[in-house]
């Protein structure tokens, strides 16, 4: 039994969940550009970090392999985010998603 | 024939139009449109040839019959976008990005050619991301307009957000079987509560891609601030693909709790119908409009998908297949309207039929073809999943749909009324369309009629979905 | 792995490193005014704010050096097992850099890698 997998696993689904859901509310109340960004990283890692758990206590690689392509992934999504939001601060000068409101229905 | 010949071709010619765009110098860029366009045509026409069906990386990618020609469906609609668009990337601002244009798109068409191949949800996972991200930069792709990096923003977070809610529920699934694998995880699918939890979050975030009715708040704002090109591709080949691949992991992984899911895409499909209908009904931005009609045409793609029959199976590829050619001729003439006035309000299109008799047609058919009007290929599309639906016993579903229908069917008539009935002091003034245009529309309009009178190709669909579920 | 190859990786990595601080001193263009050798912050009130905000320069520098840099993810498992795979692995990176460097090819000749 490794260090890993003495703490059970309820822990890490617990800790995870919480951590997923910090990042979901940061998505979702916060109005500056870039502290949405980094609740989506925030809300990845703690799947991550599920995974990487999952792996060792089902002791199969194709987890921890998962969490390589999500890293990447998830760097191409905040390279192309932070990209538009470059875009969006230099016609407004803001970051403040709340100027974001050229199209209301 | 190569298993992976499909995305072999498309990765090839990606390559090259890169390699090419990066040697060409930036007065020379318009020339790489023709060659995009004919490449891609020659990928279409290869995609055709009969394939042998395999499986790659130890299942993680499968090739069947479906999958092939679920392809070729795609690649007919990228194709149909590329010609519709070289209107609009001919124009000033767009001059020195246009073979990121074609690079773009052709990433994201890789991506959902993966996606709708994976037999592992890792696979899925980068195809579904691939053919997301991308999507974002072409959202923002007139960056000059606040509107289209608007549009960019809330696609690249609402669409992170959702492949995270996503990738949440893979994660559980993955650790209550211990496996990605389609064909291991299946067996193990029992319904124990982290399963139904995972199940739900998997569901959530495939329903923010195909924008069913919680989930759909992100889609009229992205629709409107993107070009119209853009919106046509995001409304009409995006959704068919995540809907394909979202109908294969609900009939073959998640098959052992279909009554759970019965249920929630029961009450997702009455919502998804109504409010679409609902909030089309008060749209004047014919995007827009456009829009909140793709989201009701969503919730009708779900009638397909609820009964878990070979016939669902192929009514959804079918409704697919007709849905591109039907909205691709719509978005069609707003794009090149807009492209040209700018004028993408339903009461700037007040006799239109006088000034442009030619593309008022062409709307009148597409807007018919959607609204299920015979003899065009939208009512069969529309007729086969309601008796897919009907013939699993949702007789109230099937009436519910019925109703929207015809409400569906009163705000297209109102776009067909302005065009053809209303007078208007100052109509949009003829407009001289280029052959790209013309033969972009020409095929949206032969796709709508010939595939409504040839019922070959539905049997043909109807054969190959044998087995799948 | 024996002590030996150890010592050789250290003192290879060490020369490749000072090789490399050395090369640039002769290689990059060095210019010497007074005002570089005056005193930095010595009872000159700074101009402006401090909280200056970062020029947008450095995002493009940022997220070019993201993308490159997180694909060394992939490099290290192919490292462990290059040596069982063989010729399939060689060819299999050679793709992948291929790839990597026509996108490093692109972001140069759009002119990103420059510093305005």
């Amino acid at each position: 039994m490794t260090t890993l997998q003495s703490i059970p696993i309820q822990y890490y689904l617990v800790f995870c969940s919480l951590l997923f859901s910090i990042g979901v509310v940061g998505v979702l109340i916060k109005r500056n550009a870039l502290v949405i960004l980094m609740s989506i990283e925030l809300m990845i890692n703690s799947i991550n970090l599920l995974l990487a758990a999952f792996s060792a206590y089902t002791n199969d690689p194709a987890g921890q392999i998962f969490v390589f392509f999500i890293m990447v992934v998830a760097a191409a999504e905040v390279a192309i985010g932070l990209a538009i939001v470059v875009l969006i601060y230099r016609t407004t000068h803001t970051i403040d998603i709340n100027v974001l409101n050229k199209l209301r229905w | 024939m190569l298993i992976m010949r499909h995305e072999l071709l498309l990765i090839a010619i990606t390559v090259i139009l890169l390699i090419v765009e990066i040697f060409l110098p930036n007065t020379q860029k318009h020339k790489i449109i023709l060659p995009a366009i004919l490449l891609m045509a020659a990928v279409t026409v290869i995609g055709f040839f009969p394939g042998t069906p395999g499986v790659l990386f130890g299942g993680m990618f499968q090739s069947t019959q479906l999958t092939m020609m679920f392809k070729n469906i795609l690649n007919i609609g990228v194709l149909i976008v590329f010609i519709q668009s070289v209107d609009w990337l001919k124009q000033d601002q767009n001059k020195e990005k246009i073979s990121e244009f074609f690079l773009l798109m052709l990433a994201t068409l890789i991506g959902m050619n993966y996606m709708i191949s994976s037999g592992d949800f890792l696979m899925f996972y980068i195809g579904l991301e691939l053919a997301t991200i991308p999507v974002a930069a072409l959202a923002a792709f007139e960056r000059l307009k606040e509107k289209s990096a608007e549009a960019g923003v809330k696609l690249i977070f609402s669409s992170a957000l959702s492949s995270g809610i996503l990738l949440y529920g893979l994660s559980m699934i993955y650790g209550t079987t211990g496996t990605m694998y389609f064909a291991d995880v299946a067996p193990l699918i029992t319904g124990v509560p982290l399963q139904v939890l995972a199940f739900i979050f998997f569901f959530a975030g495939m329903a923010f891609k195909i924008s069913l009715v919680p989930f759909h708040l992100w889609t009229a704002d992205v629709y409107e601030g993107a070009p119209v090109n853009v919106t046509s591709y995001l409304s009409v080949i995006s959704k068919g693909a995540a809907v394909f691949i979202f109908t294969i992991i609900l009939y073959t992984v998640f098959s052992k709790i279909a009554v759970m899911w019965s249920d929630l895409i029961y009450v997702v499909t009455i919502l998804t119908i109504t409010v679409g209908n609902l909030f089309a009904l008060r749209q004047q931005n014919l995007k827009r409009f456009l829009a909140f009609s793709s989201i009701a045409q969503a919730g009708f793609i779900l009638l397909g998908v609820i009964g878990q029959s070979q016939l669902g199976m192929t009514t959804v590829i079918y409704f697919v297949l007709v849905y591109i050619f039907s909205n691709l001729g719509a978005f069609g003439v707003v794009g090149i309207i807009s492209n040209r006035t700018g004028k993408e309000n339903i009461n700037d299109y007040d006799g239109l039929y006088r000034t442009n008799p030619n593309l008022s047609l062409v709307m009148m058919l597409a807007l018919f073809s959607l609204a299920g009007i015979p003899p065009l290929a939208g009512f069969f599309g529309k007729f086969f999943l309601f008796t897919a639906a009907a013939k699993q016993g949702y007789y109230i579903l099937v009436l519910i749909a019925l109703i929207n229908t015809i409400i569906s069917l009163y705000y297209y008539l109102l776009v067909i009324k302005a065009m053809l009935l209303n007078n208007s002091d100052h109509p949009i003034a003829k407009i001289r369309s280029d052959n790209y245009t013309r033969l972009g529309l020409l095929i949206c309009v032969a796709g709508m009629v010939i595939i409504g009178f040839t019922s070959s190709i539905y049997e043909m669909v109807f054969n190959l979905s044998f087995g799948l579920y | 792995m024996s002590a030996e190859s150890l010592i050789l990786f250290f003192i290879v990595g060490a020369f490749l490193v000072g090789f490399a601080i050395v090369f640039s001193i002769f290689v990059a263009p060095t210019s010497t005014n007074p005002q570089k050798a005056e005193p930095y912050e010595c009872g000159i009130p700074t101009e402006g704010l401090t909280w200056l905000q970062f020029n947008v320069g450095y995002y493009l520098f940022a997220i070019i050096f993201l993308i490159f840099d997180v694909e060394a993810v992939f490099i290290f498992p192919w490292a462990v097992v290059m040596k069982e795979m063989g010729m399939i692995a060689f060819v299999e990176i050679v793709i992948f850099f291929f790839v990597l460097g026509l996108g490093l090819l692109y972001a140069w000749k759009k002119g990103a890698l420059k510093w305005e």
